[in-house]
């Protein structure tokens, strides 16, 4: 059997220019179809990730899905807001355990500020019900202090007591800016790979001072409140974007998201957060498994060509075979070489493509956590994923018997006697 | 080629459609075959959670609606009443500790990499989304000991494990006052598995 392996490793030696760029062709398509599959997976326990420990996601009605988007992945902008005392007579309902408001609206060069109260650092649970931690400083106390997420902190290179201002609005440059008003970083948390991480936090007396001077999205011209004045007058929030619920008892989450739903005040929404999810997911899950249809659809492509290319390949190599037969090769002994042949090219091109994947994610992972705050992380093959190859090494081996059965019936009479 | 390709998208998309399989305020069958000999559990129906005698519309079978006038106060109290009586389902303190088996459709809490950690399970299809949400005491609060992988959103499991009707610290409180004190089964469940077999 060795030496049917060296013969093989010979013979493609000669070939290796084809070879090679099928082994290219099969490592690319290998690195899409996994890439895809990896993709999948990171966004999915990103999202899951990101909230935990929270019964209700309660906003003004939209839908589920949009609610929990901007609520919790601060993707999208919310369409409404709900009042300040609808949220606190939740707040205050008998059923509930504790409530982190939430308000958004304004930015830091391009990162999102998140008004909230103190509750937000006692109650704000992710991941497997880890619990926010500071990595310096303190949770703010004054009205313009500030905590940072880690990769606010990071990116723009604050520390613990730096000065900045906030924007109006979320977007890219140009937005108008509360530059009267500028705040102190008090706080900067601890990294956790949630959306958390691009957010930046201030009180929720704090939005309402930056707004005090403001009419209708702008400053009012030639008015202004000096920051040391605000506390003057009430900044008690008029309204809040959202409110994360945590319950007693979380078997009353049905119970309570009715009581929100029917709430007479104004038209309110609560979601169950795994529900919502669910429901993303399966909007989602078309799209995904369209893409993973088309990269099978690649993959199956690479391999085409690899039968392609060992196909045209038999007609000049009819000599070659034809020598193994004269020197005593049975004609069993050709198709295990050219079934090798393919095995070891499909091997290559997927072990080619698994380093191209790494590579790729290396170089990914860093824009995924600043632009979406997913955490992208270059680790081994999951089960799934090998299983994905498995399958295209199957494939691959299947297709070599193609080639494989054309030599093994010319070896027998063609060869010796070639007509050129 | 194009249509292979589609083809096997829609394949693909199937399984995130098999959702619609059950319609809303759809129930499980329950087998009523005896456990094989040598099971630790019983298998149960969801009816036998509420205890017995307990009748939220008591105050309405006590009036004969032939009799009254269209708009009658009586009828309008009678039903908030049982409205009242249906928000403070009781629950059976018999089955605390019970080993029980029984199926329903989950409604998961808690995920951890995907997997849920925390789940409730309750009796018909599309509770809490679409129809007003079952009793407290035709919910069950389910821990399952390991982690469930794939397990989404009303997906019919059967659930095997022990029952625990006491109550949780943090309701201990004075809400018992408010009439808002809130009862319900917890469970540590052993095993879960798929529900398979026609709906009712």
């Amino acid at each position: 059997m060795r030496h049917w392996f060296a013969l093989a490793a010979k013979s493609a030696w000669n070939r290796r220019l084809t070879l090679g760029l099928i082994v290219a062709a099969v490592a690319l398509s290998v690195m899409l179809l996994l890439g895809v599959e990896r993709a999948r997976r990171d966004a999915r326990e990103g999202f899951a990730q990101s909230v935990s420990g929270t019964d209700l996601i309660v906003g003004a009605r939209t839908s589920p899905v949009q609610l929990m988007l901007y609520a919790v992945f601060r993707i999208g902008e919310a369409t409404n807001n709900i009042r300040w005392d609808a949220y606190q007579a939740i707040a205050r309902h008998p059923l509930v355990a504790w409530t982190i408001p939430i308000s958004l609206g304004d930015s830091h060069r391009g990162f999102p500020v998140l008004g909230t109260s103190a509750a937000y650092f006692d109650h704000f649970r992710y991941g497997d019900s880890r619990p926010l931690a500071l990595a310096a400083g303190k949770p703010f106390a004054d009205v313009f202090d500030a905590v940072l997420g880690a990769e606010v902190a990071e990116q723009l290179g604050y520390r613990v007591g730096d000065r900045i201002v906030l924007s109006h609005g979320i977007g890219g440059i140009g937005l108008p800016e509360h530059a009267d008003k500028p705040f102190t970083v008090s706080g900067i948390l601890q990294r956790t790979g949630t959306p958390v991480d691009r957010t930046v936090h201030v009180s929720l007396e704090a939005i309402q001072a930056i707004h005090l001077d403001w009419q209708g999205g702008a400053p009012v011209p030639g008015f202004s409140i000096p920051a040391q004045f605000v506390r003057k007058f009430d900044l008690t929030p008029k309204e809040i974007t959202a409110a994360l619920v945590g319950l007693k008892s979380r078997a009353a989450v049905f119970k309570m998201q009715r009581y929100v739903d029917d709430y007479p005040g104004e038209p309110l929404l609560a979601v169950l957060p795994g529900v919502a999810l669910d429901e993303l997911w399966q909007v989602v899950g078309v799209a995904e498994n369209t893409l993973l249809a088309l990269s099978a659809m690649v993959v199956v492509v690479g391999l085409a060509g690899l039968v392609a290319v060992v196909l045209a390949g038999l007609n000049e190599r009819r000599r070659e075979i034809a020598v193994l037969r004269a020197v005593g090769a049975s004609a069993r002994g050709v198709f295990a070489l050219l079934m090798t042949e393919g095995l070891f090219v499909t091997l290559l091109g997927c072990a080619a493509g698994v380093v191209l994947l790494l590579g790729l994610t290396l170089l990914v992972a860093p824009l995924a956590q600043s632009r979406y705050g997913i955490t992208v992380q270059p680790r081994l093959l999951s089960l799934a994923e090998l299983r994905l190859l498995g399958l295209v090494v199957l494939v691959g081996v299947a297709a070599s018997v193609v080639p494989g059965y054309r030599a093994y019936r010319l070896s027998l009479a063609d060869g010796l006697t070639p007509r050129l | 080629m194009i249509r292979v390709a589609l083809a096997l998208v829609f394949a693909l998309a199937q399984p995130a459609l098999a959702a619609d399989k059950y319609r809303v305020g759809e129930r499980l069958r329950q087998s009523t075959a005896r456990p094989a000999a040598g099971a630790s559990y019983q298998t149960i129906r969801w009816d036998a959670l509420v205890p017995e005698g307990w009748d939220p519309a008591r105050d309405l079978r006590g009036i004969n609606l032939a009799m009254l006038n269209d708009g009658d106060r009586r009828a309008t109290e009678a039903l908030e009443k049982m409205k009242k009586a249906w928000d403070e389902a009781p629950i059976e303190p018999a089955w605390n500790g019970q080993r029980v088996r029984l199926p329903g459709f989950v409604v998961p809490l808690e995920r951890v990499n995907e997997e849920v950690t925390e789940f409730l399970l309750v009796p018909y299809f599309g509770a809490c989304i679409h129809v007003p949400p079952p009793p407290a005491n035709q919910i069950i609060h389910v821990f399952p000991a390991k982690p469930v992988k794939n397990l989404r959103t009303m997906d019919a499991v059967w659930v095997i494990g022990v029952l625990d009707t006491t109550r949780s610290e943090a309701l201990k409180g004075g809400n018992e006052a408010m009439g808002m004190a809130v009862a319900g089964y917890r469970m540590k469940a052993e095993q879960i598995s798929p529900y398979k077999g026609p709906a009712r």
